[in-house]
């Protein structure tokens, strides 16, 4: 395996990365930690002339609380960077657990949050925790900006609605809310470097035991993250128990359309996302913390 | 209580840091790959996409053309004697001529002046292949209507065993209960750190080759064959080795190709594999279908046992036979019983070869006989940790195929792993959810006979002492792949020589430089190696008290020497240095060398296949784990494991625990996540660190490592071996935990989540019925 000859560019300002990326056309990718696309590279699956590294833009690797606004991630932030912010550890502390439970320390001191997001793989862990916290994007053309919301950014495996010769994602905003709890529970084969089996995310926000509202997210089950509505009914306006969460997680199998691969057959991912989804209300409702 | 002869031990017994490990830690340690040569080419095989299909041509003019390639060589450029490690069956050819048998087989490779050349060249080989239909079910294998992979191996069967000792039909008859159970292992790679590497060059007729290998001597023997070469013309040599575990016992593609492209060009040819060739060169552990019959009396004394296998072996034998006997062989150690019959195929397949992995064929068989065990313990009520105490076999024992076993601990490797866990208190009472299982193993302190028929001894060694006396060095055909072998082997040096460890240095696995060993596998080193050595050691010191006696004018019987210091028990006024002493020698005497070597008594029966599974001495141990279960998720978690060993004298207690942790760490892999997998074409659909698991750190689970006294008395200092016997009670250990657990058999290999989910599903649905 062989990294293929390419171009490199690292600009210095994001005016200039976007003309460059719209300058160069199909033929130049965007780089930010490499752990997704220079394996792709490798491998042959993708044979970009010219790579943009975001390395000299380091406005993108902060982590602020803008009041009015909430917490802003900078798309370059790594996982690291994720886990130990304590802007995240105050506001949004499931996102920084869920970071903890991706890949390996190695791979999190270089993989970022908007990698993870545009490379767009089913079984990502960051989009289920950020979409059941309501996080919305923002994406910076040569001459455009443009916010998504999250819950709408996928579109298909590894297929997202960035236009990849124009765009380049800058940052995450996780919006202030009235959640009350919330947590991302990872399924994965072992402890480390193992990707998702399944995972699923649950945002609650309770007026003592009743659920005034919730957002559950489900990944690696569908060709996109994605939200668990018919399990979101089951619980709105209810008093929690163990019964009716473990009715809404065979509500929110319902939302799955899981595939049987290498990592496990689809029957199997049906009965976690059951178990999962109970499981992550119960701690999002318990734990006290969003 | 064995006949401990327990002495006051200057060097040995103590945990000296190893050898190596400065060079290693800081970085400093060059491993094969690191090494470069001047006007060095790269090297690349170029293999077949696949499983089985004939070759209808090649055309390597294209690659020729492209700039920087210096060689494009196939079958046509090589020897077509056929190779192999196990003598019987020679089956491999450098370079396939007329089909290829698997996703990965040879067909060509070219020599270039940077690594990304090869692959364009690789890329421009024109192939024309007719595919042909493949065997990609070991169990069909040798039906009629299946593809023949080799035509004078008819029905695909590579190997067929067929061993009766006493009388199991009568044993049956007369027992109390009779149980027959059926169990499939898992496809498993070893897996090393290191990549395969070999570096050729030839320096007119001499053939030198550093290689990431476990044995510089096997490689160097059956390189001289295939190239029809005197042995004394081709060198083998080993820098760092990051792992072998049996997967580098073998000369592959990149020895043989290697030397071919290095003749061709003039020039030194690195060759490596990368992770996915490593998958497809394999070499690991064979798959095995194990249906196992035991008759037992009422208290659960094992009366006879039938064991009746079936292997998938791949496309080639590779170590494979001596694979397919051990399979059968090492299931009669750790329980004594008289009347056993192994019936045995071995069966060819177009599918990456398989051969000998840490515990060579031994740990599926004992995880199916482990399990196999506690399901009679069960039926019949019994606890199954008494039912091993019951039929724990004694030293000084014979087992049914002849195996002679000395010292042996069994049952106080089960009785001090009972208590260290706690199982009286657990067994029983554990909340749902958690389990706690026990499983025995043993196994070979060496090899009784090499894997080719010799009469070269074992294992031999040369102490050379510096002239000063401020050093010596031991020159040892032994191979350090990582183990510690160096280390251990210059304790023992300076302990026989009355030296120090500090002062020892070594040279080691160069089949120039040192004397001939067969290498690291059959856990044979501290054992074979090291009597070697310490015959070695005691010759040196034998010329050091005759030089001090002369010095000192002192009768030699009076004299000894102990960590660098000649002295005379009891008469503290005569003292001289291990310097004076070797100084003087070498001035009036010449180099001060001591040699050695080993030769294993003849062992084993008269009956075919008798020589597999011989050995001077065997290691048996104990392991109890236990393990928490996620009834919703099938989630194993094993949070304890107790391993109490019977391995002889320690050398180094560090690098012992360092072999346990080890071994548990890949018995641990290989019982819960590792299965190499293949596509409806066979081609492996995992071959990569991502979707082939094998544990991390942070999956271990917490290891208790313990040792029961014992001395063996055909080891120098009463040692055993330890490093491939702890992987054996893993599996059926964690099987066993499991089924406490949760009352549900995991009948298969490794024992997945998704696995133990569907079984508690299934039990769930079962009892639902009902
Ligand atoms: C060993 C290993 C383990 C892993 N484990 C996990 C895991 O447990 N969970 C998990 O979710 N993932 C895992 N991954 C995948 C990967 O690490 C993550 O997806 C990571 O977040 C990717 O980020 P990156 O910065 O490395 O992306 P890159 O590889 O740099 O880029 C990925 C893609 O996104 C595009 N891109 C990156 N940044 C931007 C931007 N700001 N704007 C526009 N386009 C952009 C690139 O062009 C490219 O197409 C693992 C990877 C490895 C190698």
């Amino acid at each position: 395996m062989f990294l293929p000859d390419f171009d490199y560019h690292a600009p210095e300002t994001l005016a200039e990365a976007c003309d460059l990326l719209r300058d160069l056309g199909p033929s130049a990718k965007i780089l930010a930690g490499g752990t997704d696309l220079l394996i792709k590279m490798k491998h042959g699956l993708v044979t970009p002339r010219a790579v943009i590294s975001l390395k000299a833009l380091d406005e993108l690797k902060t982590i602020t609380h803008v009041p009015g606004r909430g917490v802003v991630i900078g798309a370059r932030a790594t996982h690291n960077d994720l886990v130990n912010s304590p802007v995240l550890h105050e506001h949004f502390l499931s996102v920084s657990e869920a970071a903890h439970k991706m890949a390996n320390n190695q791979i999190r001191n270089r993989g970022t949050v908007g990698g993870n997001l545009v490379n767009a793989i089913p079984s990502a862990d960051l989009p289920p925790i950020l979409i059941a916290l309501d996080a919305w994007i923002t994406l910076v053309g040569s001459n455009t900006s443009r916010t998504v919301p999250l819950h709408t950014f996928f579109t298909g495996p590894s297929c997202c609605v960035i236009d990849p010769v124009d765009e380049i994602l800058t940052e995450i905003v996780l919006p202030d809310q009235p959640t009350t709890g919330s947590t991302y529970l990872k399924f994965g084969l072992r402890r480390s470097g193992a990707l998702s089996v399944t995972g699923v995310a649950a945002a609650v926000t309770m007026d003592g035991d009743t659920i005034v509202d919730s957002r559950i997210c489900l990944g690696a089950v569908f060709p996109v993250p994605v939200r668990a509505h018919d399990a979101e009914d089951v619980l709105r306006g209810k008093t929690w128990s163990d019964e009716l969460l473990a009715e809404a997680g065979e509500a929110a199998s319902c939302c799955a359309l899981p595939i049987t691969d290498i990592r496990g057959t689809a029957e199997y991912r049906l009965d976690l996302v059951r178990v999962l989804t109970k499981r992550a209300l119960k701690r999002a409702i318990t734990e006290g913390h969003v | 209580m064995s006949d401990t002869v327990k002495q006051d031990y200057a060097v040995i017994g103590k945990s000296v840091p190893k050898i190596d490990g400065r060079e290693k830690v800081t970085g400093a340690a060059r491993y094969t790959a690191d090494l470069k040569f001047p006007n060095m080419l790269y090297g690349k095989i170029l293999t077949s996409p696949f499983a089985h299909a004939r070759i209808i041509s090649i055309d390597t003019s294209e690659a020729e053309k492209i700039p920087g390639v210096r060689a494009v060589i196939t079958h046509k450029d090589a020897p077509t004697l056929k190779y192999g490690i196990s003598p019987a069956r020679w089956d491999e050819n450098i370079f396939c001529i007329d089909t290829v048998k698997f996703v990965g087989d040879k067909v060509a490779a070219v020599a270039c002046i940077d690594e990304q050349t090869c692959y364009k060249a690789l890329a421009a080989i024109k192939v024309e292949y007719e595919e042909l239909p493949a065997v990609l079910d070991p169990l069909r294998a040798t039906e009629e209507d299946q593809p023949q992979i080799h035509p004078e191996f008819v029905r695909n069967i590579n190997a067929e065993i067929h061993q009766d000792f006493g009388d199991v039909e009568a044993a049956f008859k007369e027992a109390h209960y009779v149980r027959t159970d059926t169990f499939v292992g898992n496809r498993t790679y070893q897996t090393p750190i290191e990549p395969h590497t070999a570096t050729s060059m030839w320096d007119g007729e001499k053939l030198t080759v550093y290689s990431s290998t476990q044995s510089p001597h096997y490689f160097q023997y059956y390189i001289a064959r295939e190239f029809g070469l005197p042995m004394g013309d081709v060198r083998v040599l080993k820098t760092y080795v990051g792992g072998g575990f049996g997967g580098k016992l073998e000369p592959t593609g990149l020895e043989f190709g290697g030397a071919i492209l290095a003749k061709i060009t003039g020039r030194p040819v690195k060759m490596f594999y990368d992770r996915a060739e490593m998958f497809a060169h394999n070499r690991g552990r064979h798959r095995q279908y194990m249906t196992i019959t035991s008759g037992v009396d009422k208290d659960g004394k094992i009366l006879g046992v039938h064991a009746d296998f079936v292997m998938d072996g791949g496309a080639y034998t590779s170590l494979g036979i001596a694979t397919a006997y051990y399979a059968g062989a090492m299931l009669t150690l750790t329980y004594e019983f008289d009347n056993f019959r192994f019936d045995m195929l071995r069966v060819y397949t177009n599918l990456p070869a398989c051969g000998a992995q840490r515990g060579h064929g031994a740990p599926q068989p004992r995880y199916a006989f482990e399990a196999h065990l506690d399901n009679i313990a069960k039926d019949l009520g019994i606890d199954p940790m008494d039912i091993r105490i019951l039929n724990a076999r004694r030293p000084n024992t014979t087992t049914p195929n002849e195996f002679l076993v000395n010292s042996c601990e069994m049952k106080a490797c089960l009785e001090k792993a009972r208590e260290m866990s706690g199982w009286d208190e657990k067994k029983g009472k554990l909340p749902k959810g958690r389990g706690i299982g026990v499983a025995t193993g043993s196994f070979v302190s060496g090899a009784g006979y090499p894997i080719y028929r010799t009469d070269l001894p074992h294992a031999a060694a040369m102490i050379k002492v510096g002239e000063d006396g401020t050093s010596a060095t031991l020159y040892t055909g032994a191979t350090d792949i990582g183990q510690g072998s160096d280390t251990v082997l210059c304790q023992m040096a300076a302990e026989a020589m009355g030296y120090t460890y500090e002062q020892m240095k070594i040279v080691a696995a160069d089949t120039e430089t040192t004397p001939h060993d067969f290498g690291a596998y059959a856990s044979r080193q501290t054992l074979m190696s090291g009597a070697a050595v310490k015959q070695a050691g005691e010759e040196v010191k034998t010329q050091m008290l005759e030089t001090a006696a002369e010095m000192l004018d002192f009768p030699t019987v009076d004299l000894d020497i102990r960590s660098g210091k000649v002295f005379s028990p009891g008469n503290e006024s005569v003292t001289l240095t291990f310097e004076e002493v070797a100084r003087h020698f070498f001035v009036n005497r010449g180099p001060l060398v001591g040699k050695g070597s080993y030769t294993p008594p003849k062992l084993g029966g008269k009956f075919k296949g008798a020589a597999v599974g011989t050995s001077p001495a065997y290691s048996f141990a104990a392991q109890v784990s236990e393990v928490e279960i996620d009834e919703e998720t099938g989630e194993v978690n094993v949070l304890d494991v107790w391993d109490v060993h019977d391995c002889g004298t320690v050398i180094n207690p560090a690098l012992l625990e360092a072999q346990v942790h080890g071994a548990l760490f890949m018995g641990l892999g290989e019982s819960i996540w590792e299965e190499v997998k293949f596509d409806d074409k066979g081609r492996i659909a995992n071959p990569n660190l991502s979707e082939y698991r094998i544990p991390t750190a942070m999956d271990m689970p917490v290891v208790h490592s313990a040792l029961v006294d014992s001395y063996e008395p055909a080891g120098p200092w009463g040692v055993k071996e330890v490093g491939e016997g702890a992987t054996l009670p893993t599996m059926g250990c964690f099987r066993n935990a499991i089924f406490d657990a949760m009352g549900v058999s995991i009948n298969s290999l490794p024992l997945g989540f998704e696995k133990v989910w569907r079984a508690m599903k299934e039990q769930r649905e079962e009892g639902a019925a009902e």
